[in-house]
């Protein structure tokens, strides 16, 4: 009827489980993008396909399971539906059904049948669904074409398409079917076949839900996943990190030394580069969650957990994305589009950076490395994460008690039958993820990095360098007069390494004089309470776009040169006794203030990683959440309330601390 | 094993199977009288029961029903998670998880 003046849509209408939006990726290609509704975080897929000679525009519409809305997404795909927004809806229904569950399903599309819009009903996972239906005698009895379609292979798309165009044509009303009672229905073309796939599902559950064993059989499950996660990302971590060092040596051979040296290596490569090198993680994460999810398991995880999650107002669907927190909030934040609660789904947001991820880990390493002894190492990096959950539990429930209050906190989840993840479905989601965060490090995470670079670099004085070149001739003189030979090898090694010494005092020089550290200082007063050193807030301010980016920052302001974050890890703390008292950890300890007492102490060490715990120090983060509630106020309460909670937390600990008289000395 | 399969059945055949005989008139007749109305949070694993009907007329009473509690359907009680809730159901031939809260609504008898 429209079709003269714009693309047909055809809208797929079903529940979570039917299976749309695999049929979505089969009808079209993989080539579908998520768009959001207008005036809600809500979002719908939606790609074009050729169905003979006709283009038809094909929506995925969020899961509804009736037509009375119960939550804000089943609202506006409703809405959208019977065009009450932006003046469109859907030209065709297609109806996803689940063979599986029949007399369900019929419910919804007898009831998407009465509104007489052109419809036609896709059957999915009649293959598996251990009962026979006569797909001709169920359109007959609808009075609407059926089609069987096979979800994860696709086989039956065509004989869908060419319906799909057929009802976009059709110009007059289909007749209305012979009113029949859903029971009738059902008894007439169905007929019960073997069901294979059912009992499997029945055999696993049984052990998979066991009340005894299906908590540990889940805790091995993410510990192994986990395991696999951080081993299998290091490969590539080690790469990007790599050649981000090769492209910045590159970058300064080829780039005379100067503002545009220090703007490519420092600013970008270093900048973003600190960024990226979480992507391999990210990429593994999303795997497994993506195959948990379209495996059937995740659902038993949450039905696992459900009970202490729903103490705080979130509910078992929360727990996957938590736990994905730990490695990286980034992932964690896009597997929340399993939650169909919107306002479960931004509590949950909202709490999942709470979660300590891996960029925290150098700055807890080094810290604790530096001033706590090593049987203590252990129980203080578990503190730090349990603050995080425990925090995050009572954020939480403080939302879903005041700003994020739901008239229902219910749980209504389907437990699919298990089946094998279609490749597709996977590569997908994690491709879609990819191209998110790629666009933030290009976008959010870019122009932080070059503002970090602008406010580090500037201003210059003239002074800092001369003096510095005035360190350096004689050095420079004394090297010149030895000769190649190796009986000079040594005095050669010391030479260098003063001039080595020069190049990171004047290093120092510049950065104590920028306007980074003059911002640390200005607000250093407001951090003092927490027990920070100027050095550590210029080092807070610097973590802005990544938090271990105050590594190398503490690196060049204690003197110590260029410290890669990279070097401090978990199992590097055994046996850091005895380096206690070299590189960063050594420079630390023995730091003074302009007073000369010790700028740092085992108390302002726990303030610190306290404030890191719980601070929002992550534009990858708030992009993120950015991105997924299509609003600039979450991404900014977030941060609001993770900061002076951080700020709040390290005042607290630090002035109880030293009340208690603790922690004076290191 | 053999509990879950004998529910499988029970709770499939009513949603259609023409040539098996139906057996859930064959169960009213075998337990009359046992089906003394209770909510379903109360029914204990392993149960097959009979919806009465859903409590109340909200949003949440009209899901229920959309998601197969209408008056006739047997429920099975498949499981309770470790923590004691939520409840696994299994009706209409899929398995729904529902919290004891949600479950409370919906009016049972004995299958």
């Amino acid at each position: 009827m429209t079709a003269s003046r714009r693309v047909p849509t055809v809208a797929l209408v079903g529940r979570q489980n039917a299976g749309k939006t695999s049929l979505l990726m089969h009808l079209t290609g993989t080539t579908q993008h998520p768009v959001n509704f207008p005036g809600s975080s809500v979002e719908r897929g939606e790609a074009f396909t050729k169905a003979g000679d006709e283009v038809l525009r094909v929506v995925d519409l969020p899961g509804i399971t009736s037509l009375e809305a119960l939550s804000p997404d089943e609202a506006v795909a409703l809405d959208w539906l019977d065009g009450k927004r932006e003046g469109e809806g859907a030209d065709v229904v297609c109806a996803v059904m689940d063979a599986a569950k029949l007399s369900v399903e019929l419910r919804l599309v007898l009831a998407l049948a009465a509104r007489g819009k052109p419809l036609v009903v896709a059957l999915t996972k009649s293959d598996v669904a251990g009962v026979t239906i006569d797909v001709d005698l169920l359109a007959t009895r609808l009075g609407v074409p059926v089609l069987a379609v096979n979800a994860l292979t696709g086989v039956g798309k065509d004989a869908l398409l060419a319906a799909l165009r057929a009802e976009a044509r059709r110009t007059t009303p289909r007749p209305p079917a012979a009113p029949l009672a859903l029971d009738t229905i059902v008894r007439e073309v169905t007929a019960r076949s073997g069901d294979p796939h059912d009992n499997l599902t029945d055999k696993l559950d049984r052990v998979l839900l066991h009340r005894v064993f299906g908590l540990p059989i889940l805790g091995l499950l993410l510990f192994g996943i986990f395991q696999t996660l951080f081993a299998g990302a290091k490969p590539a971590m080690d790469l990007i990190e790599a050649g981000q060092g090769a492209l910045g040596s590159w970058v300064t051979d080829l780039v005379p030394e100067g503002a545009l040296q220090s703007f490519l290596v420092d600013g970008l490569v270093n900048g973003v580069g600190s960024v990226l090198v979480f992507l391999p993680q990210i990429i593994l994460l999303m795997i497994f969650v993506s195959l948990l999810e379209a495996s059937g398991y995740m659902a038993r995880a949450a039905f696992l957990l459900d009970r202490v999650l729903s103490k705080v107002g979130l509910s078992g669907r929360s727990f996957v994305p938590m736990v994905s927190s730990f490695a990286c909030a980034v992932p964690g934040i896009l597997s929340t589009r399993m939650i169909d609660n919107e306002r479960e789904r931004l509590a949950t947001i909202a709490i999942l950076p709470l979660m300590s991820c891996s960029a925290r880990l150098p700055v807890y390493v080094v810290l604790i490395a530096a001033f706590f002894p090593v049987h203590q190492a252990g129980l203080v990096l578990f503190s730090l994460y349990a603050l995080g959950v425990v925090i995050a539990f009572a954020v939480a429930w403080i939302l879903r008690k005041t700003k994020l209050r739901g008239p229902y906190a219910v749980l209504m989840m389907e437990l699919p039958v298990y089946q094998r993840p279609s490749f597709k479905v996977v590569r997908g989601q994690v491709a879609a993820a990819v191209r998110e965060f790629m666009v933030m490090a290009g976008t959010v995470i870019l122009t932080t990095a070059i503002l970090i670079w602008i406010l580090s670099y500037y201003p210059r004085p003239a002074a800092v360098h001369e003096a510095a070149q005035r360190e350096r001739a004689p050095i420079a003189a004394e090297l010149a007069t030895l000769g190649d030979g190796p009986e000079h090898a040594d005095a050669r090694a010391s030479l260098e390494a003063k001039l080595d010494g020069v190049k990171t005092r004047e290093k120092a020089t510049y950065l104590e004089g920028s306007l980074l550290a003059s911002a640390g200082k200005f607000i250093a007063p407001l951090f003092e309470p927490a027990g920070f050193e100027w050095r550590t807030t210029v080092g807070v301010l610097a973590a802005f776009p990544a938090r271990e980016l105050i590594i190398p920052t503490l690196g060049i302001l204690y003197r110590v040169g260029d410290v890669d974050p990279g070097e401090f890890e978990v199992a590097s703390l055994d046996a850091n006794e005895a380096r206690k008292d070299q590189g960063l950890t050594g420079r630390l300890r023995s730091a003074t203030r302009e007073d000369g007492s010790p700028a740092w102490s085992t108390l302002s060490a726990l303030a610190v990683m306290v404030f890191f715990a719980l601070c929002s120090q992550c534009m990858a983060t708030l992009g993120a959440i950015r991105r997924e509630t299509r609003s600039w106020k979450w991404p900014v309460f977030v941060f609001t309330y993770m900061t002076s909670l951080a700020w709040l937390m390290a005042v607290l600990v630090f002035q109880v601390g030293s009340a208690l008289g603790l922690g004076g000395g290191s | 094993m053999s509990e879950a399969s004998r529910a499988l059945e029970v709770s499939v055949v009513p949603s259609g199977d023409a040539k098996a005989s139906r057996p859930a008139p064959q169960s009213r007749v075998e337990a009359p009288g046992r089906g003394a109305p209770r909510t379903l949070d109360r029914a204990a694993p392993g149960a097959v029961v009979r919806v009465i009907g859903v409590d109340g007329d909200d949003a949440l009473a009209r899901r229920l029903e959309d998601l197969g509690f209408w008056r006739g359907s047997e429920v099975r009680v498949d499981r309770v998670a470790p923590f004691g809730d939520p409840v696994q159901f299994r009706l209409h031939g899929y398995r729904l998880a529902l919290r004891k809260s949600e479950a409370k609504r919906v009016l049972v008898e004995d299958g």
